[in-house]
């Protein structure tokens, strides 16, 4: 089954028989979407100031609007994607010039249930192009993810390992012309298999502080916050030396310890969650959580949008919509992964 | 940073303005690199000396100003168009003999030479007629690199009005460099002269200095590669060009030389151009916009007069921010720049003030400027103020003024005022 007459990723025409997109490589057999797409579909559209259509690729100032001079949005200040078993919200939020966050989810399309897959970056503001470090990265790590597996013995654990390296591969290759650093981004990815119907594995890898957190109200899988950010704030607080809130405060709090891209150290984390219950996978960036920092106070907005597995995307909009609110400072993104576990009786 | 055919624009600013913000201001770098591929040293130029033959210029004066006209004329390159004019109350073209001009040579040397040896002193000065002169032979070169050297002695003795009508119809046809020798000359004069004419101006107190001034004016005239140059400026619908100043290597205003050249855009005439480099201050003023918009301020091109030729492009952004860390911060070109302007204005005015006998105004204008100085490390002026004020201390620019000063100091602060030095350090 094809989803569409185009690549989900580069937007290249696809003939119903592909296996992989002609213009950028990617598999047809994976139902798939992201920021990538947004922004190739958000260049056509006119200038959200004077209404003057886009028509100046290429030129130095092509990013500015040849009538008004306002700078062009890419199609990325607000994405919503649905695929069903999971969605995802990215927002520029209220401050920010340009939506330097990026997502990309799939499913694969063989199998049922369907193995899914979600990545959220979030591009380092101070070094050059961030957003395309983000969106590269998030990218080629869901291609990794969901990439038809030809080494059963690999096991996902693996898989995500191999994901972040090929990010930071990727991200590392971009150019990094001037005095800005060279592009990075974080990185948190999941992975969900099902072993067996209704017995989901998810396995999730991160490097810096964008986060993965399970939501749930019930106590057979309680909610808590998956991740442990690779950042000044996280370290200090491990280390002992400073409470949480005291090390939040600080100017360096969000200063990051581990990127993806070029000088990046330090092995990712990586985790698998069997869970005992039912809830949901979320994978954010820091302009969620900084608003929103509980597992129940996330939970208590997203679970009252999810019924029998569906809804990911209104918890996602829902979950988005309160960092807006409380102030939207930074980038927002947020993907949710609605997962339905069958008790073993 | 653009570059093409040898020019780069670079633009220094911080382009983050505070919530209902409406300022942007940017240093513009216009630079013309020696290894250029532009436009090789042209033939295409055409060199006007004009003397003035006044009777003021008698004695040493018109002896020296006959010397340097002949280092001037022996620094011409080969195939360069070149015509020498005595100027009085009328104007006399001295060599060659036919309004037209003659083309440099072993041969065509030594003919003018022997012309400027028959220079003679005696006359009134009409400069405005001296430059109308100088027009009608630019006018038989267009295209060409066309410049001036005037020098003279003594105030104009047209009529004010008939004098702007002049300098207003050599526009766009030669720059001029202007040279006032000994102290009986007006600067106002021949500022407004250089300034209109997008030249220089100086004081060459003793005549004996001359023949070494001349020749380095020829030297850098000789090294202009292009004509006419000039900035090009888009702006948005719902912005103002507050002003454009070139700022280095001295202080000219040239907001009301804009000649519109398209919607939303104006030209600014920057004259010829050769392995040089020259800064500008743009100032615009724009509608406030949401915190997060990113707006275009301005688009600066340089370009050939005539041809819409792009030399070089650099853009001038604007970003609204409510982080002040970020809006606050001032860009160092910006803040040394205004600074400098702001010297060449304190000079101005205290020495304006010193002349008309108020003290008080004076100590507090020069005593200012003692301080930018200092401050900018523009040691040049700071060493000419050393003339006229005696200094106390400079960071605070407590001074006294001194009671007795030469009309050549004096005169030479007021027009080496607008000189500026570069940020130091680099940029």
């Amino acid at each position: 089954m094809i989803m569409s007459q185009f690549c989900p990723r580069c937007a290249e025409p696809a003939a119903t028989a592909d296996q992989f997109c002609e213009g950028c490589g990617a598999a047809l057999r994976v139902n798939r979407s992201g920021t990538v797409a947004a922004a190739a579909a958000g260049t056509q559209r006119p200038c959200h100031g004077c209404g003057q259509p886009f028509a100046t690729q290429g030129r130095l100032d092509g990013e500015y609007c040849p009538c008004c001079g306002l700078h062009r949005r890419d199609g990325t200040d607000h994405i919503e994607i649905d695929l069903g078993a999971l969605a995802g919200v990215s927002d520029r939020g209220h401050v920010h010039v340009r939506n330097e966050d990026a997502m990309a989810l799939g499913q694969r399309v063989a199998g049922k249930p369907a193995t899914l897959a979600a990545v959220v970056c979030d591009g380092v503001s101070t070094v050059h192009t961030p957003e395309l470090a983000s969106r590269a990265a998030a990218e080629i790590a869901l291609d990794i993810l969901l990439e038809a597996d030809n080494a059963p013995e690999h096991t996902a654990e693996d898989r995500a390992h191999a994901a972040v390296a090929a990010a930071d591969r990727t991200v590392a290759r971009l150019p990094a012309p001037g005095r800005r650093g060279a592009p990075c981004c974080t990185l948190v990815s999941a992975l969900v298999n099902w072993p067996e119907p209704g017995r989901p594995e998810i396995t999730v890898a991160w490097v810096g502080d964008s986060r993965a957190y399970w939501l749930a109200g019930t106590e057979a899988e309680p909610a808590r916050l998956l991740t442990r950010d690779h950042s000044w704030a996280a370290e200090m607080v491990t280390a002992g030396v400073l409470d949480t809130a005291t090390a939040m405060a600080d100017a360096r709090a969000h200063a990051i310890t581990q990127w993806v891209g070029a000088g990046s150290a330090g092995e990712p984390g990586v985790l698998t969650l069997r869970p005992a219950g039912s809830g949901a996978l979320m994978l954010c960036s820091d302009g969620l959580w900084n608003y929103l920092p509980g597992s129940a106070e996330l939970a208590a907005v997203a679970l009252p949008m999810i019924e029998h597995g569906t809804g990911a995307l209104k918890a996602a909009a829902a979950l988005t919509a309160v960092a807006l609110e409380r102030g939207g400072r930074d980038n927002i993104t947020v993907v949710v992964i609605p997962i339905t576990v069958r008790s073993p009786s | 940073m653009t570059e093409a055919r040898g020019f780069t624009i670079d633009i220094d600013q911080n382009s983050y303005l505070p919530v209902s913000g409406s300022q942007v201001d940017a240093i513009v770098t216009v630079t013309m690199t020696e290894a250029t591929d532009a436009a090789p040293p042209t033939d295409n130029a055409l060199e006007i000396i004009i003397v003035d033959c006044s009777t003021s210029m008698s004695g040493d004066k018109i002896v020296s100003a006959r010397r340097a006209t002949e280092a001037a004329i022996a620094e011409l390159r080969e195939g360069v168009s070149f015509t020498v004019i005595a100027g009085t109350e009328t104007a006399e073209q001295v060599y060659p003999s036919l309004s037209a001009s003659a083309m440099a040579s072993a041969r065509t040397r030594a003919e003018a030479t022997a012309q400027v040896q028959r220079l003679q002193a005696d006359g009134g000065t009409g400069i405005g007629a001296w430059l109308r002169l100088a027009a009608h032979i630019a006018d038989q070169h267009p295209g060409a690199v066309n410049h001036a050297i005037l020098l003279t002695d003594g105030q104009n003795g047209e009529h004010p009005s008939q004098f702007a009508a002049a300098l207003q119809d050599c526009v766009g046809k030669f720059t001029c460099d202007c040279r006032g020798v000994g102290t009986d000359w007006e600067v106002q004069e021949l500022r407004a002269i250089s300034s209109t004419l997008l030249g220089s101006v100086d004081i060459v107190a003793d005549p004996a200095d001359l023949a070494a001034d001349f020749r380095a004016i020829m030297g850098t005239a000789m090294g202009k590669r292009l004509s006419d140059v000039a900035l090009r400026l888009w702006t948005p619908p719902d912005a103002t060009v507050q002003f454009v100043k070139q700022v280095a290597p001295t202080v000219e205003d040239l907001t009301s030389r804009r000649i519109e050249s398209g919607k939303r855009t104006g030209d600014y005439p920057l004259g010829s151009w050769g392995a040089e480099t020259r800064d500008y201050h743009i100032k615009v003023h724009l509608t406030p916009r949401h915190v997060g918009e990113k707006i275009l301020a301005a688009r600066v091109k340089l370009i050939q007069t005539g041809s819409d030729e792009e030399l070089a492009q650099g853009l001038i952004t604007a970003t609204w921010t409510d982080d002040s860390a970020l809006s606050t911060r001032i860009s160092r070109g910006v803040a040394h720049y205004t600074g400098q302007v702001e010297l060449a204005t304190a000079i101005q005015d205290g020495l304006t003030a010193r002349k008309a006998g108020d003290q008080a105004t004076a100590t507090a204008r020069l005593g200012r400027a003692v301080a930018l100085a200092a401050a900018s490390g523009n040691d040049a002026s700071a060493q000419l103020l050393e003339r006229v004020v005696e200094v106390i201390d400079a960071p605070s620019g407590t001074v006294r003024l001194r009671a007795e000063v030469t009309a050549a100091d004096e005169m030479t602060l007021d027009t080496r005022s607008t000189k500026t030095v570069r940020v130091r350090g680099g940029s």
